[in-house]
């Protein structure tokens, strides 16, 4: 029966071309489709947690929803000793934040101050890579200002300038102090880099009376992919119903939300495409199957049963959609593969996408040997599915019908 | 003879009844989901540049030369007043709106966070671009001390109507001045830097407030529909800093290329897959005909007269997929641009792309005329190879080939 099947194909060429090239087409196109859109959203999330955002993050109840000095983390040793023996964790390192205005000379502006662990930090964001000019922070650093480069250059700051800050402690008294500009960081999130300031949390502590405070612990794992298991060891080690642990997914919400959605409209834009195929194929394979109804009825009348013509076709589609799979499966995985190392590069992308959070010119594709299995699965199903009206119509006829058919 | 080939073309498309439905029920299914989302995504962009126009720059706007770059209010416009009326003399200018904005700190009594407080007057504003239908909650009130705050700004900080904020920034000499403000109204623009840190007041409130000249501002917002309005007024203005919408908003310019980009190459590929059905029908039908074909050479049917026969054939089953596509295409884009795809389950998602969580679609009539001539170039460009075949056949051959 394979045999058949397999010099049906080669016999009525012009329709096995038709459901090769377009098969070919339809997964190439798939396959570098959806790994494309994954790539960018991949990237966003990975850049945004690169940054600054923790995988998990340890809140007091009520701190992101209310926000105030009450809702601040207490006893921050002692949760961070309890984060210490659960294994999926990386690094973790407890942060300080608070609003306050920074001034110099006749510039003021509104900027987000955080008290943070230099050395720590290192591990969890990209503080450190992200210098600009002068140097990073140093534990030992008493009022030193690691700033965005774009918050300085509305303040038309330069290192070693001093700024003064004013603020509200934790205790809600008020806070001020003047803060020596030592290093300009850019991270290419304009938000972050016009908006944000740094100090050893040491220090800072001893400004805002928050010894052994914190807004929230930010958590490193070593696999991002057992997020939840993680959320749920730390939850039930902390013990306390006054915390609540986020994960990236609660923490970056809108992004992620925002993803589904372009998601979706990239999944209907393909199934345009993926409609058309389809009907195309339903109409070579009909056309084919409609020409050779005398042959089906040879085949009957020599004793094949209406099962076994079925299995033929099954066996054509098969061959069809397989060669054409075997050959744009390897083509498409080895390109989204590459484009997944080297990933391409749109100049100016960021600077005019920057609103959107969008932080690097390169646009990397996905690789995920999942992913491209259910997109093959797809195709193969779809190129199966375009069988079934063609085939009833072939079953339609009796075995004498069919002989005399013209 | 005309009428004749009509009536047997006319007979002939529809004489194999399952493969002319496949082909039209193909055409009509593609070309209704291609003008949908065509219209869909054009809608989308559409509103967002609309939208953008309406609630910040309008079609140009005008600043003091450093005021982008500084963002300081010592970078003003001195004499906006007579610019302003300067501008309203002019025939090809709707509306203009006068805006004074100061970046600074905003705080309740347990949170804070950057914001933009603009000064508007809400009456120029409803005649600029509709600012009532950006409301939210609340009423739209900026008399004494109220404010108006962006919905994202408005989340972000726990504001109800009623709330109390601190809006705290620098003066015209730089000193340290705050205002405090109550919530009347949140409003969503759908402009995402508005919608995340703008607070309006009262422009004259703001004005003293920043010690700022009376008839000084930052921002002169025009609406026009010359095109040409920009380079006229920075000619005319030369010591300010005159810029077109898409000078300001260059992300829209992008998006609305892409959009046509996106359109443009989805059109092609299914024009060109639906080419491929049509011309495989064609193909079949011609070739099962061939014997036909050559009788009614014979019978003195001119080849011309055949060769029409066939065209007429294919026009026919396209034509009827192309109204049918055309009939479902229009019903879903008449429900999508007057009553929406409503995907309020992703607000916060689409919202952070300036998105509306009900998106309407955008309806032309170019997507029903483009579709019709690709349509019609398919299905005379898939005769071609099929009417090829045939004449290489002499009538003798014809008559006499078994298929």
């Amino acid at each position: 029966m394979f045999a058949l099947a397999l010099r049906n194909i080669l016999f009525y060429k012009s329709r096995s071309l038709t459901t090769f090239f377009l098969t070919f087409f339809a997964a190439l196109f798939f396959i570098l489709y959806v790994a494309l859109m994954d790539g960018s959203h991949n990237s966003m999330l990975q850049n945004s947690l690169k940054v600054y955002t923790g995988a998990i993050e340890v809140y007091k109840k009520g701190y992101r929803e209310e926000g105030g000095n009450e809702y601040l983390l207490d006893d921050v040793g002692k949760i961070e000793e309890k984060l210490q023996s659960i294994p999926n964790i990386q690094a973790f390192t407890s942060r300080y934040e608070t609003y306050g205005l920074l001034s110099f000379k006749e510039r003021s502006s509104a900027a987000m101050i955080a008290g943070v662990d230099p050395q720590k930090e290192e591990q969890l964001s990209q503080l450190k890579e992200a210098l600009f000019l002068g140097e990073y922070l140093k534990e030992s650093d008493a009022n030193c200002l690691y700033m965005g480069a774009e918050l300085a250059k509305r303040l038309k700051v330069s290192i070693s300038d001093e700024v003064s800050f004013i603020g509200s402690a934790s205790d809600n008294s008020f806070a001020a102090d003047i803060f020596k500009v030592c290093g300009l960081f850019q991270t290419g999130d304009y938000g972050f880099d016009g908006n944000w300031g740094f100090v050893a949390k040491n220090y800072f502590d001893t400004l805002m009376y928050s010894h052994d405070k914190a807004s929230y612990v930010s958590i490193r794992l070593q696999n991002l992919e057992d997020v939840e298991t993680t959320q749920e060891q730390i939850l039930s080690a902390l013990h306390n119903t006054k915390l609540e642990v986020l994960s990236w997914k609660e923490l970056m919400h809108t992004m992620v939300e925002a993803m589904e959605v372009d998601s979706i409209f990239g999944y209907i834009s393909i199934t345009l495409f993926f409609v058309v195929i389809f009907f195309v194929i339903m109409i070579f394979t009909f056309l084919n199957l409609s020409a050779r109804v005398r042959e089906f009825g040879t085949l009957a009348s020599i004793g094949l049963s209406r099962r076994n013509i079925s299995k033929l076709l099954f066996y054509e589609m098969f061959i069809l959609s397989s060669t054409a799979l075997l050959l744009a499966t390897p083509i498409a995985a080895a390109t989204a593969y590459y484009f997944s190392l080297y990933p391409i590069v749109i100049e100016g992308m960021s600077e005019t996408y920057k609103q959107y959070g969008i932080i690097s010119d390169e646009l990397p594709l996905s690789f995920d040997v999942f992913t491209i299995a259910w997109n093959v699965a797809v195709i193969y199903g779809l190129n199966f599915l375009s069988l079934l009206y063609p085939l009833r119509y072939i079953n339609s006829f009796t075995p004498l019908e069919a002989l005399r058919h013209v | 003879m005309f009428r004749l080939i009509l009536s047997l073309a006319y007979k002939n498309a529809f004489l194999r009844r399952s493969r002319a439905l496949l082909l039209i029920v193909m055409i009509a299914v593609s070309m209704s989901m291609m003008l949908a989302l065509e219209g869909l995504y054009d809608g989308m962009t559409a509103s967002m540049v609309e939208k953008t126009k309406r609630s910040d720059s309008g079609e140009v706007s005008i600043y003091a030369k450093e005021f982008r770059q500084e963002r300081t209010i010592q970078e003003n416009i001195k004499d906006a007043k007579k610019i302003q009326e300067e501008l309203l003399l002019r025939k090809d200018v709707k509306s203009v709106s006068l805006r004074l904005q100061a970046d600074g700190l905003c705080a309740t009594a347990k949170k804070s966070s950057f914001a933009t407080l603009i000064g508007i007057e809400l009456e120029d504003e409803q005649g600029f671009g509709d600012f009532s239908e950006f409301l939210e909650t609340g009423s739209l009130t900026l008399r004494g001390h109220k404010t108006v705050v962006g919905k994202e700004l408005a989340k972000d900080l726990k504001l109800k109507i009623g709330s109390k904020v601190i809006f705290s920034t620098q003066d015209m000499s730089g000193e340290i001045t705050a205002v405090a403000l109550r919530v009347s109204a949140i409003v969503q623009t759908n402009n995402i830097a508005l919608d995340k840190g703008t607070m309006y007041v009262n422009r004259e409130l703001l004005r003293k407030l920043l010690q700022m000249p009376k008839n000084s501002a930052t921002q002169i917002a025009i609406r026009s529909d010359n095109t040409r309005l920009a380079q006229e007024l920075s000619a005319q203005y030369p010591d300010l800093d005159v810029k077109s919408f898409l000078a300001l908003y260059p992300m829209m310019e992008q998006m609305q290329e892409i959009t046509v980009i996106f359109n443009s190459i989805t059109f092609f590929i299914v024009m060109l897959v639906v080419f491929i059905g049509i011309m495989g029908v064609t193909y079949v039908s011609v070739l099962e005909r061939v014997r036909e074909f050559g009788v009614m050479r014979s019978l003195g049917m001119p080849y011309s007269a055949i060769k029409s026969q066939i065209l007429f054939e294919a026009l026919f089953v396209a034509m009827v997929g192309y109204i049918l596509g055309a009939f479902f295409g229009f019903s879903a884009l008449y429900y999508l641009e007057n009553y929406g795809l409503d995907l309020k389950e992703f607000a916060d998602g689409l919202e952070s792309f300036g998105y509306a969580s009900v998106l309407y679609a955008d309806m032309k009539y170019d997507y029903f005329i483009t579709s019709f001539a690709a349509i019609f170039i398919a299905s005379v460009l898939s005769v071609l190879l099929p009417l090829r075949r045939l004449r290489k056949m002499s009538v003798i051959e014809a008559t006499k080939l078994q298929i």
